[in-house]
């Protein structure tokens, strides 16, 4: 039956690549769209499982309220079960940059404490901080390539200029468009007196992350916190909401292209009427043409997944090498999202051809042949 | 007469169909009764409208009558599922039309084979019956021409060699002379003849008296009804 199929599409070329290189828009679409989320989603992962265990405090008056102050660490670092505890400052590299995905950010935090914040990363090249450090910074990966530094170059942060000491590995995670300094420098840099964003808490080694932040909130005043666990729910949320966005409009795009095949299907089998009732009066089982329509409208489907991802590949290929002069990895293709979109065309082109190839399935024979 | 031709393969009882045209009635029959024996060779005649062709589609299954039973074989076409209908057409019924109705995009060999994809006959089998039938229609050499690039005599040959791929006891032919010269309507009469000594029953539609004359016993049609003679 297959060759059948293919002589029929291959009758109609013209029509049949514009329906193939719609269907390749909407999964081109998919690709593009999908891969950006996948590395989002990536990048969550590794950031992720870097700081698991970690317990974050924060002012009660919210999450970027900043209301907390270094004396607060102390507190917090009585509560039973707690290994350590010290202010941490975020804020983004750039003025006017936002702290997202993707921006450049510091993180001030105390000096001898570098190795433990930034520990599961390794240190490619020079040193972490250590007391005594003022104006001295450790930079990610993106940061070097983007401000084109090196250990012993300078940068310069809110007028400040601040001395590479360390250069830490690729980790595709948000350390690696973050820059380490001092939290003293921080705080005088950004202007924020004695305040920190929030309180970096070390459990005790096995010592439930959950149960402790709920004993940190009890026992000390003023304070939330966020558990390792609400941390993932939070920021699996925001994700979510992120994926659900790309990829909804990508699916948009390519539910157009199914459309297209069922135009195109319902035209063929119309033209194909007279077609049809000969094939029925040679015995043609309505099983028979089901599976003929519903053959031509699946490779047409096939097709233009393979084009489209084709194209969304060289796209996403080309964009990464671009933007990686820049220090910025946007597009991560994943076999996952590579199986769903093959998956999703060709599901498309089938769904699309059902209806066209039961009308042609229900013609009936008498009909069909006096059709001219 | 031999034995073989004394059994009876087509019966048909008070047959009738009744199409709506708009909201009027079309009685295009109106109590059709035969009786075909086996490895005959007649002609329905009849006027322009007289229900030639419709008696011809319900015999063929391709269309249910209003009123009345079929028999083929033994069997009453007119009461199985409809499910059940394109493997009875298949076994049973063989169709050459008055225009060809081949597939343009296929060769010959392609026209009679897809015929037998239907009823799961192997490729290989497929294609060694259709260059046999091709073969014995005459068109030996012609196995891979399209219809475009054969005559109208080589077309309704192509088409009776479709009819007869799947070895089905009837051929319902529909004008299968209309549309080709009288050289070539000897020949194809001359086939259909030989396809009926050889035990094939063979129904021919036609307007064409020296047809007609040519055949077992004509049954004439008038007002979609048998008329004596
Ligand atoms: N699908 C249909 N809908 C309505 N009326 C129909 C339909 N098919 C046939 N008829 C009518 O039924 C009658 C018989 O038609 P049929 O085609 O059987 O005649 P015929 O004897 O084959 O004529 P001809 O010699 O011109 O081919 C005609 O009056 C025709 O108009
Ligand atoms: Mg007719």
């Amino acid at each position: 039956m297959l060759d059948i199929i293919l002589r029929n599409l291959s009758q109609r070329k013209v029509r049949t690549g514009l329906t193939v290189f719609g269907i390749a828009l909407g999964i081109f679409a998919v690709i593009v769209m999908g891969s950006m989320s996948e590395n989002f989603n990536q990048t969550f992962e590794t950031s992720f499982s870097l700081t698991a265990d970690k317990i974050r405090v924060f002012g009660s008056s919210g999450v970027f309220g900043g209301s907390v102050t270094t004396g607060k660490a102390a507190e917090v670092r009585k509560v039973p079960g707690v290994k350590d505890a010290y202010g941490l400052l975020m804020a983004p590299l750039e003025e006017g940059g936002a702290m997202s995905f993707g921006g450049n950010q510091i993180v001030g935090l105390p000096p001898e404490k570098s190795q433990t914040v930034l520990g599961p990363v390794k240190v490619k090249q020079g040193r972490f901080l250590m007391r005594g450090d003022r104006y001295e910074t450790m930079i990610g990966t993106s940061i070097a390539t983007q401000y084109n530094i090196g250990v012993g170059d300078r940068i310069e942060i809110r007028d400040k200029y601040f001395t590479v000491v360390g250069l830490l590995e690729y980790t595709g995670s948000f350390f690696d468009a973050t820059a380490a300094v001092p939290l003293d420098s921080a705080q005088d840099v950004y202007d924020m007196g004695d305040m920190v964003s929030m309180i970096f808490v070390i459990p005790d080694d096995g010592v439930d992350g959950d149960l402790l932040a709920r004993r940190i909130k009890l026992s000390v005043e003023g304070v939330d916190t966020l558990s390792p666990s609400e941390l993932e729910k939070e920021a699996r949320q925001s994700l979510m909401i992120f994926s659900v966005i790309t990829v909804s409009a990508a699916v948009l795009a390519a539910i157009i292209g199914g459309l297209s095949v069922m135009n195109t299907m319902l035209m063929s089998v119309m033209e194909r009427t007279k077609e049809f009732g000969i094939l029925k009066a040679m015995g043609a089982e309505r099983r028979d043409i089901l599976i003929m329509t519903v053959g031509e409208a699946a490779i047409m489907g096939l097709l233009g997944g393979l084009l489209g991802l084709a194209c969304g590949w060289v796209v996403v290929y080309g964009m990464n090498l671009w933007l990686a002069e820049k220090g910025i990895v946007l597009f991560l293709i994943t076999y996952r999202l590579v199986a769903i979109a093959m998956l999703f065309a060709i599901l498309l082109g089938t769904l699309s051809g059902i209806y066209p190839a039961l009308r042609a399935s229900r013609m009936s024979p008498m009909e069909a042949l006096r059709y001219e | 007469m031999n034995n073989a031709k004394a059994d009876i393969i087509l019966k048909t009882r008070g047959l009738k169909e009744t199409y709506m045209q708009g909201k009027v009635p079309v009685h295009a029959l109106q109590g059709v009764d035969m009786e075909v024996k086996r490895g005959e060779l007649i002609s329905i005649v009849g006027p322009s409208g007289s229900g030639k062709s419709t008696l011809l589609s319900i015999i063929g299954m391709l269309e249910i009558p209003t009123e009345g039973e079929v028999f083929i074989d033994g069997v009453e076409v007119t009461g199985v599922k409809v499910k059940d209908i394109p493997r009875l057409r298949r076994e049973k019924i063989g169709f050459v039309f008055q225009h060809f109705n081949l597939l343009p995009a296929l060769t010959a060999l392609g026209n009679v084979e897809i015929a037998m994809r239907f009823a799961r006959v192997p490729k290989k089998e497929r294609i060694r019956r259709a260059t046999e039938v091709l073969t014995e229609m005459g068109l030996g050499e012609r196995l891979n021409h399209k219809p475009s690039e054969l005559s109208g005599g080589e077309q309704q040959r192509v088409s009776i060699a479709r009819a007869l791929a799947n070895k089905p006891s009837i051929i319902l032919a529909d004008e299968p002379t209309g549309e080709v010269d009288t050289r070539t309507r000897d020949l194809i009469v001359g086939i259909l003849r030989r396809l009926s000594d050889g035990g094939q029953t063979v129904i021919i539609v036609t307007h064409d008296v020296w047809v007609a004359e040519r055949t077992d016993r004509i049954i004439r049609l008038v007002d979609g009804k048998v008329e004596d003679s």
